[in-house]
């Protein structure tokens, strides 16, 4: 299936910003099952510098720098992204165990699995837990196929955690959200990932699209999508496989990838650093994906 | 005498039985052979010559500024310790340590190399990857960064000790912005004058050609093709170790830079100077380095350089060292030197580290678990809430919550085994104590290898069986003395050519505009403090004059102390009660810092403004600064006991000191820049001042006997009473003061004088490109020395009669002020950068989220 995807990002400054220098991960990757076939970047007003580079994780970062007074900052990714629509059979409930797969971690020197032990480890916004080990563990018997014991940790955190978009912001630390049993598709994406990495499971978080369709009967509405966020966990054997913890599924043909990392910190849409605009701004974000 | 030194009957010997290997005397007392000359030659001197000798160290250290910040305690800044027994090296044993840190610099410069690209390192198994990925050091966006050359880690220091075997081992690896290579030298310039025979004597190597070396290298990672220009990048005034980055600086000839000093622009890094943008090529950084990027690195830094690292990416600017380099400093890495050195070189190291555990590893984990109790403890990243600990000074709680830390993530920890360093004589009481000593040495890339700087930084515990050395705890630091192994090579190193002679940077840079900023809060201050200081102890004088105070003048002189200092409420009240007893307040505006205007507050702002540009400071200057210093402390100590017989007498030494401050001003500043501004300063201040105190003391009319002491007072706080009585021959008329204090040209201290210099100063300014006509700064001068040259002493003077005002003074002076302050805030505007600093653009709410 082909997408296309604009994603759109405002900021409307109180005071006038003199300058602006920025780092995005807007740019869709190329995945196994990705392949993005044309993306580029508006920025209004217009950067005096843009280039973009492959980051640490091979995503495609753009950065820019806005020399010119504004108090508006306009941010639009244009994206066109085919998706893989058929996969190999996923067998869930045969792969390697869990017992399997912690000694491989441990003990293979297979490139991707020395580099994987990465996502074993705390990140920014990632604390391990044993309370959180403690959750997950009910789902990694020792002889349970990794793969089909991360897929009922996916069911569980859809079961237990009610989706709720005001109760937490970036800030809001997993336990946090793990205590209140409520949160968005990217505290459940950390979540999961803490839970796995507590047990010494190598997890990495996805940020991206989902395609999402209007309800029966009706017109899709402009700007209606927004972006979405993921995780992939590593097995020793059959590699990193993505789950959505928000939509209790796999993350599969629905699902466009723009970027990985340890967490959302390592792969933030927009960050940067200004001079001037007063104290606070506002944010908007309006993102289209459809069909093509 | 030879024989005396042979013994332990000397009384250059321990009083104490020594408990280790020691680096003077051998187990049976006896001297080693390289300390024979320097332990006669102490011999012979005596106890009080050496005891003289250490207080001279001390004062010289002290005039330089030398310092070491302690964080906590901002304002008590440590004064850098120096122990006049110098460390020994003979030439053998150094130059096997030479060769070994050689070897280490080389080894790490590849691993630093090999961690920011390919990671062979870890592909091959010979690290385990939780090394790197769980280093705090290890900064994701540094990978693929290069600068220029053959190395990439540019400075590298060690930290070492001597084991029981007499052999080197390393402690530490310094590879983020190691410092200490000013310190030494400040201890090396300090030796050579206190001990000037025995040093030239001692043929010593010299410390000068490491530092041409770094010059030489910093000039190689040049990304352009014109002389570079180099800055020093520092965290600023409060950092711990700031008096070495400006003593550096200087001796470097780089300007000293904070992240605000520069910015980004147009793809490239700029140093604001005080005439606009100056390109900067190479940037020595002694900021660490995740500190150096908000958009990338952590976002809250305010020290560093916003769009730092894409300019870095783009090739157009050279950071030493460059970012992410403090990866090295992971302790874990030292238990696997030998297995790096195997991979990279084919071969063991030569210089060997000290056992260290890596508790990610099983093994060393369960011996690390089973021996806690004899082990030294650290992290594997330097964090501010956790120091390394001695596992035997740990109680059981202790020792159990280290347990769960490594349990919990083992490879965030290693252990080192404790060992006992050698001791050498430390001064102490007239006499030599062993102490356990640690050598920092340092090596900065030059042609395809390293070089070292002979000797480096020794530093001894405090007490003796202090087990952990640094410098937050507090140490003694020593000269090192690599000994030559005959003077011909002494000769050959002096005559070795110097670098080429460089354009100074700071002609091609000038100075960044927040340092001309503060010269000019170092005159404005300076100012401000000497009037307040003279008004006061004039108002001292009066009111303990013989003569009871005529009825007006007294509440008068007291509000113009609160006028002039500005400390309001203060007399400007009718408050019968304060004027009854005056004193608290004017003891208060003299000596309470926490009152905004008070002396001791102006004084300390003054100190602070001084910090900011000790680099710039002539060595006599920095003397002076020192002496206010401790003068501001004496006078709280001195007016806080309250009110002495003559509290006059208690502010003279500051007045005096002032005076000598602007004296060195004038005598030996370089007319540049940081000059006219100081000077600039000074006259608004002191334009300022002198309307002030006229328009409090002359304005109002009073009685004829109130009148002539209030301009008494006047002309006696600014200094021309004398002139004024041999003038006039005493005959006391306001026209007359107001002639000398307002419109006599070659009086220094009137309104016209300060008027009419800082107009000279102005016209010295840069001009701005397309500028057409006067600046506003001069329009604005001009127009107030106008209206003061066109005005008559005798209209001035005049008035309604009793109880009114002297209107015409009051309005000339009213505008002349206010024209002031906008002189001031024109040239701030112009030359001052008041730009907002940066912030982070962050979003706290999840962006539209599913």
């Amino acid at each position: 299936m082909n997408y296309r995807v604009r994603h759109t990002t405002r900021y409307r400054y109180s005071e006038q910003v003199s300058q602006c220098h920025s780092l995005t991960h807007l740019l869709p990757r190329d995945t196994p099952t990705q392949r993005c076939i044309e993306s580029y970047i508006d920025v209004q007003p217009l950067p005096v510098l843009g280039n973009t580079r492959k980051d640490y994780f091979g995503n495609r970062c753009y950065h820019f720098t806005v020399q010119w007074p504004h108090v508006l900052l306009e941010v639009t990714a244009h994206s066109r992204v085919a998706v893989d629509d058929y996969r190999p059979g996923l067998g869930l409930d045969f792969g390697i165990s869990c017992a399997q797969a912690r000694t491989a971690l441990h003990q293979s020197n297979d490139l991707t699995t020395l580099e994987a032990r990465e996502y074993m480890l705390e990140s920014p916004l990632v604390r391990l837990g044993a309370e959180l080990a403690d959750y997950a563990r009910p789902s990694f018997d020792d002889d349970r196929p990794l793969l089909s014991a991360v897929r009922e940790l996916v069911e569980r955190i859809y079961r237990d955690f009610s989706y709720d978009p005001v109760s937490t912001t970036v800030s809001t630390p997993v336990i946090e959200v793990f205590a209140h049993r409520r949160g968005v598709c990217q505290d459940f994406a950390h979540l999961a990932i803490a839970c796995l990495r507590s047990l010494g499971l190598p997890a990495r978080y996805v940020s991206g699209y989902l395609e999402t369709l209007p309800a029966p009967g009706t017109q899709k509405l402009v700007g209606a999508d927004a972006s979405h966020a993921w995780f992939a966990v590593y097995s020793p054997v059959e590699g990193w496989m993505d789950f959505d913890p928000t939509n209790n599924t796999l993350a599969e043909h629905q699902h466009i990838t723009t970027a990985w990392g340890r967490d959302y910190a390592d792969v933030t849409p927009l960050k940067g650093t200004v001079f001037g605009g007063g104290e606070g701004h506002s944010v908007e974000v309006e993102v289209d994906v459809e069909r093509c | 005498m030879e024989s005396s030194l042979r013994t332990r009957s000397s009384w250059l010997a321990y009083s104490e039985p020594q408990i280790s290997h020691d680096e003077v005397f051998l187990p049976d007392g006896e001297v080693r052979a390289h300390w024979q000359y320097l332990l006669k030659s102490l011999d012979s001197l005596g106890p009080d010559v050496i005891n003289d000798r250490e207080r001279k160290a001390w004062r010289i250290l002290r005039d330089d500024g030398a310092t070491y910040n302690d964080y906590a305690q901002p304002m008590a800044a440590r004064s850098w310790a120096i122990d006049p027994i110098p460390l020994l090296l003979q030439s053998e044993d150094w130059a096997s340590i030479e060769s070994g840190l050689q070897e280490r610099a080389e080894l790490l410069n590849l691993v630093l190399k090999d961690i920011y690209a390919d990671r062979q390192l870890l592909r091959h198994g010979i690290i385990p990857p939780e090394i790197i990925y769980s280093h705090a050091g290890f900064l994701r966006p540094c990978q693929g960064l290069a600068i220029p050359g053959e190395h990439q880690l540019i400075q590298y220091a060690a930290d070492m000790v001597r084991a029981p075997n007499g052999s080197m081992r390393i402690v530490a690896d310094r590879s983020q912005a190691p410092s200490g290579t000013g310190y030494a030298l400040e201890n090396r310039t300090v030796m050579s004058r206190v001990f000037p025979s025995l040093f030239r004597d001692s043929h010593v190597h010299r410390l000068s050609l490491y530092f041409q070396r770094l010059r030489a290298k910093l000039t190689e990672l040049n990304p352009g093709s014109d002389i570079p220009r180099i800055v020093m990048l520092s965290p600023g005034s409060y950092n711990e170790t700031y008096f070495e980055q400006a003593y550096l600086a200087n001796y470097l000839g780089f300007p000293l830079v904070q992240g605000g000093d520069l910015a980004v622009r147009d793809g490239y890094v700029w140093m604001k100077a005080l005439d606009g943008l100056r390109r900067v090529d190479v940037i020595l950084r002694r900021v660490d380095d995740n500190y150096c990027d908000p958009v990338e690195l952590k976002s809250d830094s305010q020290l560093g350089v916003p769009g730092l690292l894409e300019v870095i990416r783009m090739g157009r600017v050279a950071v030493a060292n460059p970012l992410g380099s403090s990866v090295l400093e992971n302790p874990a890495l030292l238990r696997y030197m030998p297995d790096i050195a195997r991979f990279f070189l084919g071969r063991e190291p030569l210089l060997e580290s000290v056992a260290t555990f890596w508790c990610g590893d099983p093994r060393d984990r369960e011996h690390v678990l089973a021996n806690l109790g004899q082990l030294v403890l650290k992290p594997t990243s330097r964090a501010a809430n956790i120091q390394s600990v001695l596992g035997a000074e740990l109680s059981q709680q202790g020792l159990n919550d280290w347990r769960n830390k490594i349990l919990q993530q083992p490879y965030l920890y290693v252990a080192q085994e404790y060992l006992q360093p050698s001791s050498l004589p430390v001064w102490q009481n007239s006499e030599f104590q062993p102490r356990s000593a640690i050598l920092r040495s340092f090596a900065v890339a030059s042609g395809s290898s390293y070089s070292v700087m002979p000797g480096g930084l020794t530093r001894a515990g405090l007490a003796q069986g202090t087990a952990l050395i640094s410098n937050r705890l507090g140490s003694v630091s020593k000269d090192t003395w690599v000994l030559a192994s005959e003077p011909e090579k002494q000769l050959t190193l002096r005559s070795e050519p110097e670098a080429a002679v460089q354009p100074q940077a700071w002609d091609r840079l000038g100075v960044p505009s927040r340092v001309v900023e503060n010269v000019f809060w170092v005159g404005r201050y300076a100012e401000r403090s000497e009037s307040a200081l003279r008004l006061l102890r004039t108002v001292f004088v009066e009111l303990h004059g013989i003569e009871p105070l005529p009825p007006a003048s007294y509440p008068m002189l007291l509000r113009a102390v609160t006028h002039l200092t500005a400390t309001y409420p203060g007399f400007v009240t009718n408050d019968g009660a304060l004027f009854a007893n005056p004193e608290p307040e004017l003891l208060a505006v003299a000596s309470d810092r926490h009152r905004t205007g008070s002396i001791a507050s102006s004084l300390n702002a003054l100190l602070v403004a001084a910090d900011e540009i000790k680099e710039t400071l002539s060595s006599d200057m920095q003397r002076i600064i020192n002496d206010i210093r401790d003068q501001l402390v004496q006078l709280e100590k001195d007016l806080t006991q309250g009110m002495t017989a003559a509290p006059e007498a208690a502010l003279d030494p500051l007045v005096t000191t002032l005076l000598a401050l602007s004296g060195l001003a004038q005598e030996s500043m370089m007319r540049g820049v940081g000059w006219h501004f100081m000077e600039m300063g000074r006259r608004i201040e002191r334009a300022w001042q002198t309307i002030s105190q006229v328009r409090s003391l002359l304005v109002p009319v009073v009685s004829n006997r109130d009148e002539e002491v209030l301009l008494e007072a006047n002309l006696l706080s600014a200094e021309c009473l004398n002139s004024y009585r041999r003038r006039y021959n005493g005959q006391m008329a306001i026209a007359n003061g107001l002639e000398l204090l307002l419109l006599e040209p070659a009086n220094p201290r009137s309104l016209l004088y300060q008027l009419e210099t800082l107009e000279a100063h102005i016209d010295e300014l840069p001009a701005e490109a397309g500028q057409q006509g006067l600046p506003s700064y001069s329009r604005l001068v001009l127009e107030a020395s106008t209206l003061l040259k066109l005005s008559d002493p005798l209209a001035l003077a005049a008035h309604d009669g009793a109880d009114s005002v002297r209107t015409n003074l009051d309005l000339l002076l009213a505008r002349i002020q206010q024209l002031l302050a906008d002189t001031s805030l024109a040239i701030a505007d112009r030359f001052f950068d008041h730009g907002d600093g940066p912030q982070p653009l962050l979003t706290e709410s999840w962006e539209g989220s599913t």
